[in-house]
């Protein structure tokens, strides 16, 4: 008797777990799966960017929070196990023209072709590895003195201690061609010149600044804290993370002469299963320099388009570069370089920073 | 963990009578069934996973483990991680055991207070632990405001991203699964033992020495067991406290995991932090139940 009751709960319950099984799906239909990286950032693009989307299409975006790096593991671990439940994930620049990436992304360049001709858009907008999200700065900060003469103003000067004295601090996230880039760049190697990186070159002129390095921050918070902490006086951080702490009245100031310049790029995953949302999601950025002056106004980042540039306000724009420092200072990265030789880069860091 | 039973005695004639279920009672293939979830659990959930990964370690045949030998960073970190957790599980047990030994005697409210404050941080999520660590520690901390304003220290010190830190926030995080053993362990002696000692004329220290410690090296052993192998797999405190010199095999991992996407190399990395930790523990039983003649420690 017992028995027939407990095959009884089980047989519904069964049937419960398929019925709900069979009707997710049929729910899903018009909803769209991204993964971001969480906190503010997700916040502002849920406002400038997905609210808009869901009001004019109805169609609801789900958001998924994950750091880059688990973000792509786990993207890569859905295509390898065939079971993929997100439709797009945010990526670096550097990364999303990996091969890793076109393992694990759907080649974008047919859907590109259609914005090749919007005159306002950048020319790196939309590639086979992802549509441009927007681009940000990892650039040298330093703290503001009343009785300074000058301030520190290019890589070189970050490797003058007598001029500039005080704690440096520089990225240790796992990805260490910026720094070897800045070591390069002080040592006196031209713009022109920098890739492929002398990695010897750039240890020998890292080992110069070794000792006061008082902060080798992972994460950006750590990057804030250690600021605010007086843990360093000139650093190596992002540009967001720079415009935050001025916000919050911090005596900081940066220098475009001495900056690195990177994307973030939407990628498709391979197999979405919400794959003509995705595209649509996608478009909305492209074709909305609006939405995108929004987005970036609040997380003080360029977008990809001009005219969106235009539209944002004018204390956001202050904090871009111009195009001028662009074209003569900022640095944009060799993708290709960085990505060949990822493997090598890293184990030679790990060896020389711990 | 491996030890529960061991601190369990053996039941006497007087247990079975008094005990009609007891487990020898039941029939060798009743057994069986009746343990079949938790090895199908074991199996599907443990075993199954730790064979696909020591698998994908072998997916360009040994080249992953070449390449592991021929770099000295990879048996650096290894070091690293290994005195990392030793010193880790030393600490626990020096200041965990006299935190279990006042909770077999403490009572009442005091007992409950100091249960509370066993608990409540392993309750506490890792995170916020290591958060709290970098509060206190930081230029501008806690600690450094008490120093300079006692006037011990002029300038602030740099305790936040070292090595010491580290060791200091794992011992934090880890004490609660050195003291819960040495605790089921000592609470277990029946008191009569150092009563009889104290009759024989024997001093506190001595009952201690002699009859309460030894007693209680199983639970010892349980807890330097469990602080010593998750000691070996912290990920988020040395990231977050420790500096560029505090590179642990956790940290070499997920960068293969997740940077480079190499994961058959960072699986032949987590085999050999596998066999380490395995070869480490068996090493520790067998000097114990040598130098001790433990025969129940199993």
């Amino acid at each position: 008797m017992k028995s027939r009751q407990h095959a009884c709960s089980l047989g519904s319950l069964v049937i419960v777990a398929t019925a709900f099984m069979t009707q997710l799906p049929a729910n899903a239909q018009d909803q769209v799966v991204i993964a971001s990286t969480g906190g503010a950032y997700d916040r502002a693009l849920k406002e400038a960017w997905f609210d808009p989307f869901t009001k004019d299409t109805g169609i609801a975006v789900t958001i998924v929070s994950a750091t880059n790096a688990e973000m792509r593991a786990k993207a890569a671990a859905m295509v390898k196990s065939g079971n993929v439940t997100w439709d797009l994930y945010l990526d670096g620049e550097i990364q999303s023209a990996s091969e890793a990436h076109r393992q694990v992304t759907e080649d974008l360049t047919t859907f590109c072709a259609r914005f090749s001709t919007k005159a306002d858009l950048a020319a790196n907008a939309c590639e086979a590895g992802g549509a441009l999200l927007q681009s940000t700065a990892t650039l040298l900060v330093y703290r503001k003195d009343e009785g300074a003469q000058a301030a520190p103003e290019t890589w070189a000067d970050m490797w003058d201690l007598g001029r500039f004295p005080g704690g440096r601090a520089f990225p240790n996230f796992d990805d260490p061609w910026r720094v070897l880039a800045a070591a390069l760049l002080a040592d006196g190697v031209e713009k022109d010149k920098l890739f492929p990186l002398d990695v010897d070159r750039a240890f020998r002129k890292l080992d110069e600044i070794r000792d006061d390095v008082t902060l080798w921050w992972k994460t950006g918070d750590q990057s804030v804290q250690g600021f605010r902490n007086n843990e360093y006086d000139l650093g190596q951080i992002w540009l967001t993370r720079a415009k935050a702490m001025k916000n919050d009245g911090l005596p900081i100031g940066w220098s475009y002469k001495a900056s690195f310049l990177v994307g973030d790029r939407i990628a498709l995953v391979k197999g979405a299963p919400h794959r003509d949302n995705a595209l649509k999601l996608i478009a909305f950025w492209l074709d909305n320099p609006a939405v995108q002056a929004k987005a970036c106004d609040v997380l003080s980042c360029t977008p990809p388009s001009t005219e969106a540039i235009s539209l944002m306000s004018e204390e956001a724009r202050k904090s871009m570069p111009t195009t001028a420092e662009i074209k003569d200072s900022v640095i944009i990265p060799d993708a290709a370089w960085i990505n060949a030789n990822a493997a090598m880069l890293l184990r030679r860091w790990n060896n020389w920073v711990r | 963990m491996m030890n529960i039973q061991a601190s369990v005695q053996r039941p006497s004639r007087l247990a079975t009578i008094t005990r009609p279920r007891d487990a020898s009672r039941f029939a060798p293939l009743t057994s069986w069934l009746l343990t079949l979830p938790l090895v199908a659990t074991f199996a599907i959930g443990f075993l199954y996973p730790l064979a696909k990964l020591v698998t994908l370690s072998f997916t360009n045949g040994a080249e992953s483990y070449i390449r592991l030998g021929q770099d000295a960073l990879y048996f650096g970190v290894m070091t690293t991680t290994v005195v990392t957790a030793a010193a880790v599980t030393g600490f626990c047990l020096v200041l965990g055991y006299p935190v279990a030994f006042a909770m077999t005697r403490l009572r009442g409210k005091a007992a409950l207070i100091t249960a509370a404050c066993v608990f409540v941080p392993l309750w506490t999520s890792v995170l916020i632990r290591s958060y709290a660590w970098i509060v206190l520690l930081q230029r501008k901390g806690i600690i450094n405001d008490v120093l300079q304003d006692a006037g011990l220290s002029v300038h602030p010190l740099k305790l936040l991203y070292t090595q010491s830190a580290v060791v200091l926030a794992m011992t934090h995080i880890l004490l609660p699964f050195a003291i819960l053993p040495i605790y089921a362990t000592l609470r277990t002696l029946p008191p009569d033992l150092a009563r009889a000692a104290a009759n024989l004329g024997a001093g506190a220290v001595r009952t201690f020495l002699l009859i309460t410690l030894p007693l209680s090296l199983p639970g010892v052993f349980a807890g330097a067991i469990l602080c010593f192998v998750l000691a070996l797999g912290f990920y988020i405190t040395p990231a977050l406290i420790g500096g560029p010199g505090s590179m642990l095999m956790a940290t070499l991992i997920g960068q293969q995991t997740t940077v480079l996407l190499d994961w058959p190399f960072a699986a032949a990395l987590s085999t050999v932090l596998l066999s380490d930790a395995l070869l480490i523990v068996f090493l520790f039983r067998r000097a114990l139940s040598l130098s001790k003649g433990f025969h129940n420690v199993h």
